[in-house]
């Protein structure tokens, strides 16, 4: 505050005397509006239309094809990187490790997961500090995950998850789902089975499989019945839900309709990431014979 | 000779028939075995003539201590009771980072317990081959050195120089030629190489 009463008074002075500028602040253009206020978002509409095309042209139970690539940190024991067309993120696997601050003694091993987004990867710029949505996500993608790990194989040891978002355009929990569990299979822990996480928007009577994030679920919406998103994590190979999420208002029946759609949708992320997985894997058997 | 197969996690491997069983990396379920890492796929006979199924990984294998496994640390604390170290290396694999591991006065030799001194025993800095003895409890693992080929494998001098182990319980700086107190590794006669000096 005592800068800011400096610069106006030698604001004030310049003005009067047309004394030489002050070099040794950077100023600000004088007047400035939000960046926000020219966003075209239009809010009073609602989000998704009973019926049309969609924002990027796809079909309802369309999901945005997946390009996975594993070994992207090199500090990390294991890491992998996931696009969804728009969104966009990183996981980086450090484990197992020594526990730094243990509770009590156990035989199985902890997993602990972070989630967050980059202050960047947002419409609205984002808090550098966790916050309650970047919290719950953490735990429900820890949910997700805990059941694929064998923890007993690591006692007394915790492995750390850290998922980066470098840009979100929906189905960030979902993505991050299967990110993880494709940079835990780098990494080199054991586990049952991969997790795939596909999520839906339900809207009045409309399904939407992968939805954006003009598409996705906010509460300030309007008050047709119907509306809110399920986000679902499958172990295909078992043929077990991990984990289910859901938001908003749904009829029961809905409700079924979209987890099935969402376990098909898992289904066939499988051989994405088996495929990143065994390139991976070759090129390492390939470096090692040479 | 062929390539090696390739697996992902929860892959279905075989049916879990008389004479295989899931080794590393591999797990039974429902009578199949299923791959539990994204490795190559590797048969193994064992002595009882049943064949293992194995899935590696070529890099380092994921390790923590367990018990009866050979560690390297280095020893961080010294006190009257018990001596506080850091473990850097499990069996042939360093870890990225360390483990905390606790070795007790009893544990440093096997015999004559009650006449160790631990400060003659180990110095802080200095590389220790130990056995895991126990998970311990929730801070670091119980280890031992109460065999004749655990103990203290490099240590430096108070004068700063790396020592040269003299007998099973001192160790001779090579500047000022002082003989410090340590509990010496044994060194095996195979892993000796002779200077032609």
């Amino acid at each position: 505050i005592g800068n800011k009463k400096e610069i106006n008074k030698i604001n004030k002075v310049q003005q009067h005397s047309k004394m030489p500028l002050d070099t040794r602040r950077i100023t600000g253009p004088e007047s400035s509006i939000s960046p926000y206020s020219l966003l075209t978002h239009n809010k009073t509409q609602p989000q998704v239309p009973p019926s049309g095309v969609r924002p990027d042209g796809r079909e309802d139970d369309k999901i945005r094809p997946i390009f996975l690539k594993t070994g992207v940190v090199s500090q990390a024991q294991g890491s992998a990187y996931i696009e969804q067309q728009g969104t966009k993120m990183i996981c980086a696997v450090y484990g197992p490790r020594a526990v730094v601050r243990q509770e009590d003694f156990s035989m199985k091993g902890q997993l602990t997961c972070e989630f967050k987004f980059t202050p960047f990867s947002c419409r609205y710029r984002r808090q550098h500090q966790q916050d309650g949505e970047e919290k719950d996500f953490s735990v429900q993608l820890l949910e997700a995950l805990e059941p694929a790990v064998l923890l007993h194989k690591f006692p007394k040891a915790q492995v750390n998850i850290y998922i980066t978002v470098l840009q979100n355009d929906g189905c960030a929990l979902a993505a991050s789902i299967t990110c993880a569990s494709v940079a835990l299979a780098d990494a080199g822990i054991e586990m049952y089975d991969l997790v795939t996480g596909c999520s839906a928007r339900l809207a009045g009577d409309r399904l939407l499989m992968d939805p954006c994030s003009l598409e996705e679920y906010s509460s300030v919406e309007d008050t047709s019945i119907n509306n809110g998103s399920v986000t679902v994590g499958l172990m295909p190979s078992l043929d077990q839900i991990s984990a289910v999420t859901s938001t908003g208002e749904i009829q029961f029946e809905l409700m079924k309709k979209a987890i099935t759609q969402c376990v098909s949708m898992c289904v066939q992320l499988y051989p994405v990431c088996q495929n990143s997985l065994t390139k991976s894997i070759e090129k390492k058997v390939v470096e090692a014979a040479t | 000779m062929s390539a090696p197969m390739i697996c992902c996690p929860g892959q279905r491997l075989c049916r879990q028939e008389g004479n295989l069983d899931a080794g590393r990396g591999a797990y039974t379920r429902n009578g199949f075995i299923y791959a539990s890492l994204a490795g190559t796929l590797h048969t193994v006979k064992n002595e009882e003539g049943t064949t293992i199924v194995e899935v590696f990984r070529d890099i380092e294998q994921i390790t923590v201590p367990s018990v009866d496994a050979l560690v390297t640390v280095k020893v961080t604390n010294v006190n009257a009771r018990f001596c506080k170290c850091a473990i850097i290396k499990v069996g042939k694999t360093p870890l990225r980072e360390t483990f905390r591991g606790m070795i007790r006065r009893e544990d440093v030799k096997a015999t004559e317990k009650d006449k160790v001194e631990m400060y003659k025993s180990f110095r802080p800095g200095d590389i220790v081959m130990a056995r895991v003895i126990s998970l311990g409890d929730k801070q670091s693992y119980l280890l031992s050195t109460a065999e004749n080929e655990l103990g203290v494998v490099m240590a430096t001098s108070e004068a700063g120089a790396s020592m040269v182990p003299v007998s099973w319980c001192k160790m001779k700086c090579p500047k000022t030629y002082n003989e410090e107190h340590r509990k010496v590794a044994k060194a095996q006669p195979q892993f000796l190489e002779y200077s032609v000096t």
